[in-house]
């Protein structure tokens, strides 16, 4: 793999890292002045030029998202950063808010200055306290030296950034499930049209990106679109935080361009699966159609490789799993969150998700039959597509696919068909 | 207007539609649950979904939440379409008990007509039963809340939070343990809350009052109009078998939209008790016949000035017309008057009108002087030999002075719907119809003609509507003029007379009412409550 410049970890074990004296001492803020010769729609259009995604799960290009933002409406402009960190096997963000705040407060600065917005908010995951602590410290920092605030650095240029705590639910990572949270609401996604980047938060344009998508953005104004598309494959540019959790020798989260091949991933950084031989891998966090062995041969860390294998890349955080692993198992565990963590506003998701979970309970108590198995896709297709958010389809999907591709583990559990239990009538 | 096709037919409606009005508006059944005409799109019931097409091909989606665009193409019934519609459905009775022979809703329950329309008929939930708990939990003066019957659908949220504005009500908990609840220590109070069962689409909200007295479907119904207020909101009287049950809110988009307040909602069983039945001469009962002989015996030998005539506001337009007539043509009609004891109730700038009487305007139409001071004070001095008084009291709990006046006359002539002390008072009592039993008109607070009809015959035949008694009195004093063989037909003459009432005819009102160029005495209903957002143009929605 060719060399390259750490952007998002390269303060990480650096002492004081997250302090602005550490920070500006490793180039923190230097985007700043590239930033404020620009105008704001240059800086729609270099980010839009780098090809920069989305980096929350959905890949959706940056700069395009930004550009979706009416500048005629007469109301604020807010922008929402999502810190709700909470797709399972995902674990990043927390990383990167610990360690390297004024990253993400460069970001939102060069972000809000493309939007035209002078007030951001961070919704931050509620369990995530000492990032919170150390996000509130670095806006203190920053509005110290006049980085936040009024008139930043000269440039004319007003922003205030305030930490949201959220109160935990997985639903509230959704962005518009998070602005009702953050409107002081319970966290349930908000039916589209309107989109939020023309009535979000508050009834005025918000753009809502992941704090990664954001972490990005300086060195892309520093460095300039081209040198960003220069690193890693030409759909999926620049460097994201990887992640890798479940049956490895070493878990953890590098860096690195777009585009390594995810066996090079297992073995050369997690050292190699652990207990036996690979059986299964979720590529980017639990939504995501899950892979098995064969399919990650040639599979690599990028998002058209992940869409060409019919599954995404999400998150990017794997979780790999071995040849021992029930994947019944798994798959209640799945339906058990999903079905937990529904908002229960839809009812294809509410009566779905629960319903999906009562049948695994079913299958794994051995009271089911292979109809039961049928049901299940039946019931995946019944929610997909057919609700207000996809949280209906990240349990769809990894039902499908593990019913698909692991369908001898189902099998084991069920009884033959000719003994099927009659249906119930209550 | 935008022109679009739904399943190949081709419709022309007015802009802003939603795809499932301008469906259902235009004949074309679509299913839904959440989705109400006057409260805004929550669309989280998922069953009004329809493909519409796209760059991308058909695209699925909720019909509540997509304003139609000209040249859109939309299907309701592509195997899709059907599937997501079928599902949801399936979704939503999951875990909904099968309690249909208890439940009040039953016959009147969107899940249950629509699980007949569209329904999968094969039942698959082989997995325990989830029960969401709470049989019948006591949740306000008038409301019981089923929990488990619930389907989340939020109207009753939206309705609290939209109309009242009192937000009693949320959703507790989430996913598949979502319930309605209301807030700690807060109780559904509010002068509206009878409305939350009427948009609540399944029997997880029920009227107390109401509450195992009737199965639905015997209910027969009746368009009438609200006679809590002057405002006079649209009803339909729900009886059987002459016994008056519910009144229900009718759709009027220009006047109560589909609410009414409790107060309104709630008289209907005022209006059935302590009825005045039967003709009492004297100390003894009689029958309409032998009371009209000896009434115009008396009546016969009096000048034109020795008898006085109270109406009221709260009889119709046909009664004061024929009494005023009757006066005209036999008596001084300056010696009638309505004068009316009533205090002042509450008012809000909902719906609800501090003036408790339903057709004071009408005294306004055809000139009957709603004062009567000086009327009384004749009375009083004892000019007055006789006095007809129709539905009124005009001294109201001041018994001494009423005594006082009536011991000055020589008889006191009522008539009237219910027992009272003044009907004690009286004389002669004549038992006449409540507007539930009458055909008649009333004109409202904001002008509005509106009509009522008849829902239930009283047992006796005695007892008959106000105006055609008087028209019977006045043959029986050999006044000319009264041929009148019911209340259209007296009102069709009014019309021919009265100036803003010229081209009607009683059957050609409108159901919803006829506003008339005669000086509001109130403001517009729903000051304040936001715009219905749903509401377009050509689009007709069913009632709720």
């Amino acid at each position: 793999m060719a060399e390259f410049e750490p952007q998002l970890t390269k303060r990480f074990g650096v002492k004081d890292g997250h302090k602005l004296k550490g920070f500006l001492e490793t180039g923190g803020y230097a985007s700043l002045k590239n930033l404020f010769a620009k105008k704001p729609p240059e800086v729609i259009e270099e980010v839009k030029a780098s090809g920069l995604k989305g980096r929350g799960g959905a890949g959706f290009p940056a700069g395009m998202k930004w550009s979706f933002v009416p500048q005629n409406t007469g109301k604020p402009i807010y922008l929402a950063v999502n810190a709700d960190e909470g797709e399972p096997g995902t674990f990043t963000d927390r990383y990167m808010m610990f360690h390297d705040p004024h990253l993400l407060l460069e970001g939102i600065i060069c972000a809000c200055y493309a939007i035209n917005s002078h007030t951001a908010y961070i919704y931050v995951r509620g369990e995530f306290f000492e990032q919170i602590e150390r996000l509130n410290a670095a806006i203190e920092e920053a509005k110290k030296a006049n980085y936040l605030g009024k008139n930043i650095q000269g440039s004319g240029f007003d922003l205030e950034i305030y930490v949201h705590r959220g109160a935990g639910a997985y639903i509230c990572g959704e962005e518009t499930g998070l602005l009702e949270s953050l409107e002081g609401k319970p966290g349930k996604p908000r039916i589209k049209p309107p989109f939020p980047a023309v009535v979000g938060l508050f009834g005025c344009p918000t753009i809502i990106n992941n704090v990664k998508t954001l972490c990005s953005v300086p060195w892309i104004i520093a460095n300039g679109a081209a040198a960003y598309m220069a690193i890693g494959t030409k759909e999926s540019t620049g460097t994201h935080v990887f992640g890798l959790s479940g049956h490895v020798n070493q878990t953890g989260f590098w860096e690195m361009p777009f585009g390594l091949p995810m066996m090079d991933f297992i073995n050369n950084y997690g050292k190699g699966v652990k207990g036996g031989k690979l059986k299964a891998v979720i590529p980017g966090g639990s939504s995501c159609p899950v892979l098995t062995a064969e399919e990650c041969q040639d599979l690599t860390l990028s998002y058209e490789s992940m869409r060409d294998h019919k599954t995404m890349f999400g998150t990017g955080c794997a979780i790999i799993m071995n040849e021992h692993v029930d994947m019944v198992k798994v798959l209640k565990n799945l339906t058990h969150f999903y079905s937990h963590e529904s908002c229960g506003q839809c009812t294809p998701c509410r009566e779905g998700t629960a319903w999906e979970d009562r049948i695994m309970k079913k299958i794994l108590d051995g009271e089911a039959t292979t109809k039961e198995l049928e049901l299940m896709l039946e019931i995946a297709d019944n929610m997909e597509g057919k609700t207000i958010c996809v949280l209906s389809a990240a349990l769809a999907m990894p039902v499908r696919s593990f019913l698909k591709k692991f369908r001898g583990d189902f099998e084991k559990y069920c009884k033959a068909a000719s003994v099927a239990v009659p249906e119930a009538v209550s | 207007m935008a022109k679009i096709t739904i399943n190949g037919k081709a419709l022309e409606v007015a802009d802003g539609t939603n795809v499932l009005d301008a469906a259902i508006s235009n004949g074309i059944p679509l299913e839904h649950f959440c989705y109400h005409t006057y409260l805004p799109v929550a669309g989280n019931c998922r069953t009004c979904m329809v493909e519409i097409e796209g760059p991308k091909g058909p695209m699925l989606t909720i019909g509540c939440n997509t304003k139609v665009a000209e040249g859109m193409v939309i299907h309701t019934e592509t195997p899709k379409a059907k599937q997501a519609q079928k599902s949801a459905l399936e979704m939503l009775l999951l875990d909904h008990p099968l309690d249909c022979p208890v439940c009040d809703k039953a016959g009147e329950c969107k899940l249950q007509n629509q699980y007949m329309e569209y329904g999968l008929y094969d039942f698959r939930r082989d997995v325990p039963r989830y029960f969401k708990g709470g049989k019948a939990e006591d949740i306000g003066e008038h409301i019981m809340l089923d929990q488990e019957r619930c389907v989340l659908c939020t109207r009753c949220i939206r309705f609290v939070d939209e109309v009242p504005k009192t937000s009693e009500l949320g959703i507790v908990n989430r996913g598949h343990e979502s319930k309605i609840s209301i807030f700690p220590g807060v109780r559904l109070d509010n002068p509206y809350s009878g409305n939350v069962t009427d948009v609540c689409p399944v029997g997880a909200l029920t009227l107390k009052e109401f509450r195992f007295k009737q199965r639905v479907w015997f209910l027969k119904k009746t368009e009438s109009v609200c006679h809590g207020c002057a405002r006079g909101c649209n009803i339909t009287v729900e009886h059987n078998k002459g016994r008056v049950y519910r009144y229900m809110p009718r759709e009027n988009a220009e006047l109560n939209k589909t609410w009414i307040c409790d107060e309104g909602r709630f008289s209907f069983d005022h209006y059935q008790e302590n009825r005045q039945t039967e003709v009492r001469l004297g100390h003894s009962t009689s029958n309409l016949n032998e009371g009209i002989a000896q009434l115009s015996h008396i009546l016969e030998g009096l000048s034109k000035d020795e008898v006085a005539g109270i109406a009221s506001p709260f009889a119709a337009l046909e009664d004061l017309y024929v009494m005023k007539k009757f006066f005209e043509k036999r008596f001084n009609p300056k010696n009638l008057a309505a004068p009316f004891w009533g205090k002042k109730g509450e008012e809000d700038n909902i719906l609800k009108l501090a003036d408790k009487t339903p057709n004071g305007q009408g005294l306004t139409l055809l000139g009957i002087d709603p004062d009567g001071t000086d009327l009384l004070a004749r009375i009083e001095k004892g000019d007055i030999k006789v006095v007809l008084m129709m539905h009124n009291n005009p001294f109201g709990q001041d018994e001494a002075r009423a005594n006082q006046v009536y011991d000055k006359v020589k008889a006191l002539i009522v008539l009237t719907v219910h027992k009272s002390k003044v009907a004690e008072k009286g004389s002669m009592v004549f038992p006449v119809r409540s507007f539930t039993e009458k055909n008649g008109t009333f004109v409202n607070a904001t002008s509005r003609l509106q009509r009522v009809r008849q829902a239930i015959e009283p047992e006796s035949g005695d007892v008959i509507e106000a105006s055609l008694w008087f028209a019977k009195l006045a043959k029986a004093l050999k006044v000319e003029g009264f041929d009148y063989s019911d209340t259209p037909s007296v009102f069709n003459a009014m019309a021919k007379e009265v100036e803003l009432l010229k081209g009607l005819t009683f059957h050609s009102i409108p159901s919803t009412g006829k506003v008339l160029d005669l000086k509001p005495v109130a403001a517009e209903p729903f000051q304040g409550v936001k715009a219905q957002p749903n509401v377009s143009g050509k689009a007709k929605v069913e009632k709720v």
